[in-house]
């Protein structure tokens, strides 16, 4: 076919523009679709005989949430430390580096506990969720679910999807706890309160809303991480190398859309 | 599917009705376990039966290998060309003892 | 015996039943229409062979046969019913009676060859966890996998996947078997197994096989009747022996696998080998 060269108009940019923006809103048509399905299922699915399966749903737990223990450990410790460090620097300003534990214990709670957390798992479980769901897709064993009559959607996402949710708010706990832990260590060395008193000012000040805070967007965190991860996977074109891509682009995009929904959050519930 | 047992010469005669398939077998199963947990020789009478598949051979081999590591006997009578047909696919033809009809199992059973 | 009133007829045997019955089937693959209209019926206990070049929709039709795919328009019966007026339950008790060998085998992978095969019978059925297992084992043995129910589908060769996936297909004893490439990246002999399994299904377990294979020596060797596809286009329905000797130079092509024909004309092929056809817009 003889190959046709078009001038670069600007209508052909507004098309190109137009046509992502609908496949955008497709997509997240797709997603919406599918957690409405998944919600389906978890609740008619012993009705109709085709039940979400425990078992599975336990294994993606303990992927999930107890194999991410070690780095969310880490990166949550890394991060107590890190806001310690520039929260006495910042407050050394005002010569108020003892108000230090109350910065600590808001930014971690509320904010970096979760974030942090949410891009963690999106990174790590997101991608697992879409390359498995993608290789499946190529394989076939998809369309074989199908035939035989199972449903893929209970079968395989209802199970991802309930394991995230329960896992990733007890992740951010834990994150939490390792996170203002770490940092009390950092403030005893720099500015030399007890530990005693560090943990004291933390229960003082710290409200269960603040904790809810960080755990309610941990949930929201963790239906985008795996309903993009699905979308994403069962998308896939074309080999390996597609699996690949969409595996690269469940993370970004899911990463993306808990920054996204992290700054939403903040505005609406600070605002309301 | 409908099942009846019957006590002829010391053992058991559980005849069959009707068709064992994917979801009547799990009661055909029971009843054959049950009466081959008594320790006394069992005959599977198939005569009744209109159609049988691989979950209905699958506990008919359940109940022979029960019978066997109990010390009895579990043997078939009045196979159907259709069922003969299943159980020769999965070459169960040489291992189950089988009787062109109930009166000949008793016999030979006593 | 007979007499004036009943003089005596020969019994002739009753018509096959169709299985499956598709009536002006079209379909399409986003904005592009890929069946125009197609109509055939399956019949009980045959095995049907469907063929066709790339691109003739022959995979297509066969995910509608196996209700994996809504059509455009047209109906499709199988066994009798009308799969768009079948409720959730009702599809999933239809499905007990087809089983499908895919392509690759679609084994699940996080599963053992034993658990792949049990899995129809774990999700639609409540049998008892060791009646399941001696079913896999019998079906294991039919297709010639005995012992290997521990195994991993990744540690199971090319055919040994294909026997595995064939198990499962079978493992509900269905009405119908869906094969779709059986041979396919298989060495002759392997394959040649493969077929076998399939008239033994047909033969055995008296079930109907549609099969899609582009392998001539599979299709002459097991089918009874023949589709042949072409650009979305029934280009021919009956038995190998009527195909053999069907008089159209397509067909004719097909089976002795020679080439479209591809008469070249001098100019336009010297101008496209140089590229002064690019700019021109239309094709000539």
């Amino acid at each position: 076919m003889p190959v046709r060269h078009e001038p670069w108009t600007a209508a052909r940019m507004v098309e190109r523009v137009g046509r992502r923006v609908v496949g955008a809103i497709e997509e997240i048509g797709h997603c919406g679709v599918l957690l409405g399905e998944s919600v389906f299922w978890l609740v008619a699915g012993r009705r109709l005989r085709q039940p979400v399966r425990l078992a599975a749903t336990f294994t993606q737990m303990m992927e999930i949430g107890v194999q991410a223990l070690p780095i969310v450990a880490m990166m949550a410790a890394t991060i107590g430390v890190m806001l310690a460090i520039q929260g006495i620097h910042t407050l050394k300003i005002f010569g108020a580096e003892s108000q230090v534990v109350i910065g600590i214990s808001l930014s971690v709670t509320r904010e970096f506990a979760p974030l942090i957390t949410g891009i963690l798992v999106a990174g790590r479980s997101g991608s697992a969720l879409a390359a498995r769901l993608g290789t499946m897709q190529i394989n076939q064993e998809v369309d074989a679910l199908k035939v035989m009559g199972i449903n893929p959607v209970r079968f395989l996402v209802v199970p991802a999807l309930v394991a995230m949710v329960i896992m990733l708010p007890c992740l951010t706990i834990f994150a939490d706890l390792i996170g203002l832990l770490a940092a009390g260590f950092y403030v005893r060395f720099d500015l030399g309160i007890s530990m005693a008193a560090y943990v004291d000012q933390t229960i003082d000040f710290l409200s269960v809303d603040d904790v809810m805070h960080g755990l309610s967007k941990s949930a929201i965190f963790s239906i985008l991480i795996a309903v993009i991860g699905v979308v994403n996977g069962v998308g896939v074109q074309g080999g390996a190398e597609g699996v690949g891509r969409v595996t690269t682009r469940a993370v970004v995009l899911s990463i993306s859309a808990i920054v996204i929904t992290d700054m939403l959050f903040a505005f609406v519930v600070t605002r309301a | 599917m409908q099942h009846e047992v019957t006590e002829r010469s010391g053992a058991f005669v559980v005849a069959l009705h009707g068709d064992v398939d994917l979801d009547t077998s799990p009661s055909a199963r029971k009843i054959l376990l049950e009466c081959v947990g008594k320790r006394r020789p069992v005959l599977a009478d198939l005569s009744g039966v209109t159609y049988i598949d691989s979950s209905g051979v699958a506990s008919l081999v359940e109940s022979l290998q029960s019978a066997r590591k109990g010390g009895s006997t579990f043997a078939l009578a009045a196979v159907s060309e259709a069922a003969m047909r299943v159980l020769q696919l999965a070459r169960l033809d040489k291992v189950f003892t089988i009787y062109g009809s109930v009166d000949d199992g008793l016999a030979r059973d006593g | 015996m007979s007499n004036a009133a009943f003089p005596a007829v020969a019994i002739a045997a009753p018509p096959p039943r169709v299985v499956i019955e598709v009536r002006d089937l079209v379909t399409h693959y986003g904005p592009r229409e890929i069946l125009h209209g197609i109509s055939m019926d399956v019949l009980q206990g045959e095995i049907m062979v469907i063929m066709g070049g790339s691109g003739s929709g022959k995979s297509t039709l066969l995910r509608h046969l196996m209700a994996l795919e809504r059509q455009t328009s047209g109906t499709m019966r199988i066994l009798g019913e009308d799969i768009d007026d079948l409720s959730l339950i009702e599809m999933t008790n239809l499905r007990r009676k087809l089983g499908v060998a895919f392509q690759g085998g679609a084994l699940f992978s996080s599963m053992t060859v034993g658990e792949n095969i049990m899995l129809p019978l774990m999700e639609h059925t409540d049998l008892d966890r060791q009646t399941m297992e001696i079913m896999a084992r019998m079906k294991l043995e039919v297709v010639n996998l005995s012992g290997f129910e521990n195994l991993m589908p990744s540690e199971l060769s090319g055919g040994m996947i294909k026997r595995a996936a064939m198990a499962r297909a079978i493992v509900t004893d269905p009405r119908i078997l869906f094969c779709d490439e059986p041979s396919a990246g298989l060495d002759p002999v392997v394959a040649s197994s493969l077929d076998d399994l399939i008239l033994l299904m047909r033969d055995a377990m008296r079930m109907t096989v549609v099969v899609v294979t582009h392998e001539l020596e599979s299709v002459f060797k097991i089918a009874d009747r023949v589709t042949v596809l072409d650009k979305g286009n029934i280009l021919f329905i009956g038995t190998v022996a009527e195909l053999r000797a069907h008089p159209s130079e397509r067909i004719q092509n097909l089976l002795h696998r020679r080439p479209e024909d591809d008469t070249i004309d001098p100019d336009e092929y010297l101008r496209r080998l140089t590229g002064e056809d690019s700019l021109e817009s239309t094709r000539p």
